[in-house]
C-alpha cells in the first residue's frame, strides 16, 4: 500500500457514523458533492433497454437534473451527439442492431463531438476484455458493471469528475500535441497529489515518450515498477526496447506481462512487432491470432492480423480476418479501406477476379472521397491481382492505365505504396515512371540508408542497377542541396529568404521529415527576429503535424511544439523585440552534412 | 472465450440471458430504493416488506453475480483482472451508497473507521461486490449495529466488517479459516459458501511481491457478533 503524505480532507472516523433511521440524511456522502452541480448539466442516456433508462433518468432527476435525452440506439445516440454537446454520456456496451457502446464512443471522439470536459461512461453487463486498461485505443471516462444503482452511479461520477479537474490542463496540451509542456503539468500535479501520482506518472511517461525521450520514459517506467508490477510500466518498457531494435529483450517483456494479465491486449500487439522484428513472421501472426479472438471488435487489429496472414501466404487466415474487418467496421468510424483491398487480393489468390474486382469498385465508392490515393490504390491492387493469377496482358494493362494516372497527377502517395507501386510496374514492364517514383522516395528518404539499399534491390530485380544507382545518387544530392541552401541563407542572416526557400523544399519534398524539421525551425528564427506572424506560425504547426503523422515520437518535434508556443503573443502584445544578430541564443537549424564551416557556433544551443 | 470448455452458443445465450436478469434486477432494486427512500413506516404500513423485499432482490444481485464471476472464472488466469490504485475511501464509498436504503429499512446503524489516507490497489467491482456482500450478510444476522473499518496492518490493508448478532455458526467459521481453502462448504445446503468461496477467490487474486489476499471469519471482535476480514497485500 502507498500512503500518501498529503491526506485528502480526513473524516473524524467517531462523526462518519450513520444515524440510524428516520433522523438520516444521506450518509458518508462525499463532501465534493456539493461542490459539483449535476443540476445544470446535459445528459445523454444511452440504452436499449427501456427500463433501464428510466431507472437512469430517475437516478438522474434525484440529482436534480433537468436536461436529460436519451437514444435506444447506437445511431439515434450519434444524432443527438451531433446536435448537442453533452457533459455527461451514460452508454450502455451492447446496444443491439448497429453501433455499440465503443463505436459510439470511437466515433464521438474522433469526429469531436464530445467536449475535453464531457464525461463518458460505459455501461456493461459484465466486466469486459475491452474495459482492462490497455486494450482499447479509446477509452472512457469510467465503466460501470451493471446492475446500476443510484449510489454507485454518483460516487463514480464524481470520482471522474475530480479526475478531469485534475487532468485537465495535461489533457489539453496533450491534445495540442504540446508533450513537453504536458509531461511538465504531470510533474507540478505529482508533487501536490498524491491519490493519482500513479496515473500521472504513466501520463508522464506517454508523454515523454511522445516527445522522443525513452531514456526519461524508462526511468519513470522502472520508478513504478519499484512499487508495484504493473503491467503498462513492463508493457512501456517493452516499448521502448523494441523501438531500439532489441527485440529479443522486448519480446521477453511483452510474453512476461501476458503470463501475468492474458487480457492486456496491447502487450500482443507489440509482441507482435517484437516477432516481426526478429523475422518470426509465423509466430507474429499467431500472437494477433490469440490477440484477435481475446478482443475480437477492433477493426485495426483484424487488419494487421488479415495483412500479417497474407504475407505469410495464409489465405484462409486473412481471408477470415478481413472479413471480419468488414463486418466489425460496418458500423464503426473506423472502417478502413486496407480490408476491401486485402479481401480483393485473397480473392485473387483464390482466382476470383470477379469477386475481387467489386471488392476494389466498393473500396473506391466507400472511401474515395476521404483518401485521395484510393484510385491509385485500387488500381495498383488491380494490376498485383492480375499479376499473381498470370494474367499477364491486363496486368500490363493495369499498369498501364496506373502509369497514365500518375502522369495526370504529380502528387504521390506515402512512401510503402509508392514501394508497392513501383515494383509492380517494374514487374508488369512499365519502364520509366517507376524509377521516376523511386527518385522521390529517396528523394524524401535521403538519410535512410536501409530504405535506399531496398530501393536499389528493387533496380537489381528489375535489371537497372546501374540506372538506379544514378537515380538514387541524383535524388539524395538534390535534397541534400535543397536543404544545405536553406541553412547556409539562414546563417548569412538572409532570414525571409531562407523561409521562402525552405517553403519551396517541404513542397518539392513534402514527406521529409528533415527538411520539413528546417523549415520550421527557421521559420520560428524569422518569427524569433521578426516578431510573432500568424500565418507563418499556422504553416509551421502544419507542417509539424505532417510530421507528426509521418514519424510519430520525435524530440525534435515536441521541442519545436515548445518554441512555437514559446512565440504566441501574450495577452498585450508588445512590439517585437529587435534582437541585434549574434547576440540572440537562436535554435539554429540542422544543417545535413558536414558541410562548409559554421559561421555562427549556434549547433551548441541550438535547443537551449 | 478461448478456454470455455461450452459452446459459443450457449456461451451467448448465458451471456445475453445475464445481461437481460442484470437489466431486471437494477430495475427492480432501484425502484424499491426510490419507494422506500420516500416513505417512513409511518407513511406506508408495507414499510418492513419492502425492506425485505430490497434486501432478497440485493441477495439475488449478490448470487447472480457471484455465479457470472465465477462462471467467466474469477481466480483464474482467464478473468480479465484489473488492479487499479484506488482510495479506500472510494471503495467505503459506494459499499455504503448500496447499503444505505436498506440500512435504513432494517433500522440498522453503520458505523465506519476509515483511514483516510489508504490507498489500495484493488479490481473495485469485484472487490466493492464482496464487502458489500459482506455488509448484506451481517444485516441478515445483525441486532442493531454493523462496524465498517478500514486500516493498514502490517503493510496490508485490513477492511472488517462486524456486527453484533449471535455470530457465525461453527461450520461456517472453520469453512473461513486460512487454511480452510479446501473448505468442503457444501454449496446445496449452505448458500452462505458460495459467498465466502466467491470471497476468498476473489482476495486470492490480488498478489503483490509473493503475497495474497485472503479471507477469514471471526467471532467476537469490538462489537462481539460476527466478523469478515478481508486483507489485500
Amino acid at each position: 500500500m502507498i500512503k500518501p503524505a498529503a491526506p485528502p480532507a480526513p473524516a473524524d472516523p467517531a462523526s462518519a457514523a450513520i444515524p440510524a433511521p428516520p433522523a438520516a440524511p444521506a450518509p458518508a456522502l462525499p463532501k465534493v458533492l456539493e461542490q459539483i452541480d449535476w443540476a445544470s448539466k446535459h445528459y445523454l442516456i444511452v440504452d436499449d433497454f427501456a427500463g433501464i433508462r428510466q431507472l437512469l433518468r430517475e437516478s438522474l432527476r434525484s440529482l436534480g437534473a433537468r436536461n436529460i435525452d436519451q437514444a435506444s440506439s447506437g445511431g439515434e445516440a450519434m444524432n443527438l451527439l451531433n446536435k448537442v454537446r453533452y457533459d455527461v454520456v451514460l452508454c450502455d456496451y451492447n446496444l443491439g442492431e448497429g453501433k455499440n457502446g465503443q463505436q459510439v464512443l470511437e466515433e464521438a471522439r474522433i469526429r469531436q463531438l464530445l467536449l475535453p470536459s464531457s464525461v463518458f461512461v460505459m455501461v456493461s453487463a459484465e466486466k469486459s476484455v475491452e474495459s482492462v486498461m490497455g486494450a482499447a485505443e479509446h477509452q472512457p471516462d469510467a465503466y460501470l458493471v451493471k446492475p446500476i444503482t443510484e449510489g454507485v452511479l454518483l460516487s463514480r461520477l464524481n470520482r471522474v469528475w475530480r479526475r478531469k479537474q485534475i487532468f485537465r490542463l495535461i489533457d489539453q496540451a496533450f491534445v495540442e500535441k504540446d508533450y513537453l509542456r504536458a509531461a511538465q503539468l504531470c510533474d507540478e500535479q505529482i508533487a501536490t497529489n498524491r491519490v493519482h501520482v500513479i496515473e500521472l506518472l504513466r501520463m508522464k511517461a506517454r508523454m515523454l515518450e511522445r516527445s522522443g525521450q525513452p531514456a526519461r520514459a524508462r526511468m519513470v517506467y522502472e520508478q513504478v515498477l519499484a512499487q508495484r508490477e504493473y503491467h503498462w510500466a513492463r508493457a512501456g518498457l517493452g516499448k521502448i526496447r523494441l523501438a531500439d531494435g532489441d527485440f529479443e529483450q522486448a519480446r521477453q517483456m511483452f510474453q512476461t506481462v501476458i503470463a501475468e494479465n492474458r487480457h492486456y491486449i496491447d502487450a500482443y500487439d507489440q509482441l507482435a512487432h517484437a516477432y516481426q522484428g526478429l523475422g518470426r513472421h509465423e509466430e507474429a501472426a499467431a500472437i494477433l491470432e490469440r490477440a484477435a479472438k481475446l478482443s475480437p471488435n477492433s477493426v485495426p487489429r483484424q487488419r494487421n492480423l488479415g495483412q500479417a496472414a497474407l504475407k505469410l501466404g495464409n489465405v484462409a487466415l486473412a481471408e477470415k480476418a478481413f472479413r471480419k474487418c468488414l463486418v466489425i467496421g460496418e458500423y464503426s468510424i473506423r472502417k478502413t479501406p486496407d480490408a476491401y483491398l486485402g479481401l480483393a487480393r485473397v480473392c485473387g489468390l483464390k482466382n476470383n477476379t470477379k469477386d475481387a474486382l467489386q471488392l476494389l469498385l466498393l473500396a473506391q465508392r466507400d472511401f474515395g472521397s476521404e483518401h485521395d490515393d484510393m484510385a491509385l490504390r485500387a488500381k495498383i491492387t488491380e494490376g498485383l491481382i492480375y499479376h499473381e493469377s498470370g494474367d499477364y496482358r491486363n496486368a500490363r494493362r493495369a499498369g498501364d492505365e496506373l502509369d497514365t494516372m500518375l502522369g495526370a497527377d504529380p502528387k504521390r502517395p506515402g512512401t510503402a505504396i509508392c514501394i508497392e507501386m513501383a515494383t509492380l510496374l517494374f514487374a508488369v514492364g512499365v519502364k520509366e515512371t517507376p524509377g521516376e517514383v523511386l527518385a522521390h522516395v529517396v528523394r524524401n528518404n535521403h538519410d535512410n540508408n536501409l530504405l535506399q539499399d531496398d530501393i536499389q534491390a528493387i533496380f537489381d530485380k528489375a535489371r537497372l542497377t546501374e540506372e538506379g544507382a544514378a537515380i538514387i545518387r541524383a535524388a539524395r544530392k538534390e535534397a541534400v542541396d535543397l536543404m544545405n541552401q536553406g541553412v547556409v541563407l539562414w546563417k548569412t542572416g538572409k532570414l525571409p529568404e531562407a523561409v521562402k526557400w525552405m517553403r519551396m523544399a517541404s513542397e518539392r519534398l513534402p514527406d521529409n521529415v528533415r527538411v520539413l524539421f528546417n523549415a520550421v525551425q527557421i521559420t520560428i528564427s524569422h518569427m524569433q527576429q521578426c516578431g510573432y506572424d500568424e500565418a507563418l506560425e499556422a504553416e509551421a504547426r502544419t507542417l509539424l503535424e505532417h510530421v507528426d503523422r509521418l514519424q510519430p515520437g520525435q524530440q525534435r518535434f515536441a521541442q519545436l511544439m515548445e518554441q512555437l508556443r514559446g512565440l504566441q503573443p501574450k495577452p498585450e502584445p508588445e512590439p517585437p523585440a529587435v534582437v541585434a544578430e549574434g547576440e540572440a541564443e537562436t535554435p539554429a537549424p540542422e544543417p545535413v552534412e558536414p558541410s562548409e564551416p559554421a559561421a555562427t557556433p549556434a549547433r551548441n544551443n541550438r535547443f537551449s | 472465450m478461448e478456454d470455455s470448455p461450452h459452446s459459443p452458443e450457449l456461451f451467448l445465450f448465458l451471456a445475453v440471458t445475464a445481461h437481460d436478469m442484470k437489466n431486471s434486477i437494477s430495475v427492480l432494486s432501484g425502484t424499491l430504493e426510490r419507494l422506500l427512500d420516500g416513505a417512513t413506516p409511518e407513511t406506508e404500513k408495507a414499510y418492513a416488506q419492502m425492506g425485505q423485499m430490497l434486501y432478497q432482490t440485493r441477495r439475488l444481485n449478490d448470487n447472480l453475480m457471484q455465479l457470472l464471476a465465477l462462471y467467466k472464472q474469477v481466480g483464474k488466469p482467464g478473468y480479465p483482472f484489473d488492479a487499479q490504485p484506488l482510495e479506500v475511501g472510494q471503495v467505503v464509498e459506494q459499499v455504503v451508497a448500496l447499503a444505505r436504503v436498506l440500512l435504513e429499512a432494517r433500522g440498522v446503524q453503520l458505523e465506519l473507521y476509515v483511514d483516510p489516507d489508504l490507498i489500495a490497489h484493488v479490481d473495485e467491482d469485484l472487490i466493492v461486490g464482496v464487502v458489500s456482500h459482506a455488509v448484506n450478510n451481517a444485516l441478515h444476522y445483525t441486532r442493531d449495529r454493523i462496524r465498517l473499518a478500514a486500516r493498514e496492518v502490517d503493510g496490508e490493508l485490513e477492511i472488517r466488517v462486524e456486527d453484533n448478532g449471535a455470530g457465525f455458526p461453527p461450520a461456517l467459521l472453520a469453512a473461513g479459516t486460512p487454511d480452510g481453502s479446501d473448505m468442503g462448504v457444501n454449496f446445496v445446503t449452505n448458500s452462505a459458501g458460495l459467498g465466502l468461496y466467491f470471497s476468498s477467490e476473489v482476495a486470492r487474486m490480488h498478489h503483490h511481491r509473493g503475497r495474497h489476499g485472503a479471507v477469514r471469519l471471526e467471532n467476537g471482535g469490538l462489537l462481539g457478533g460476527g466478523c469478515f476480514i478481508l486483507t489485500l497485500p
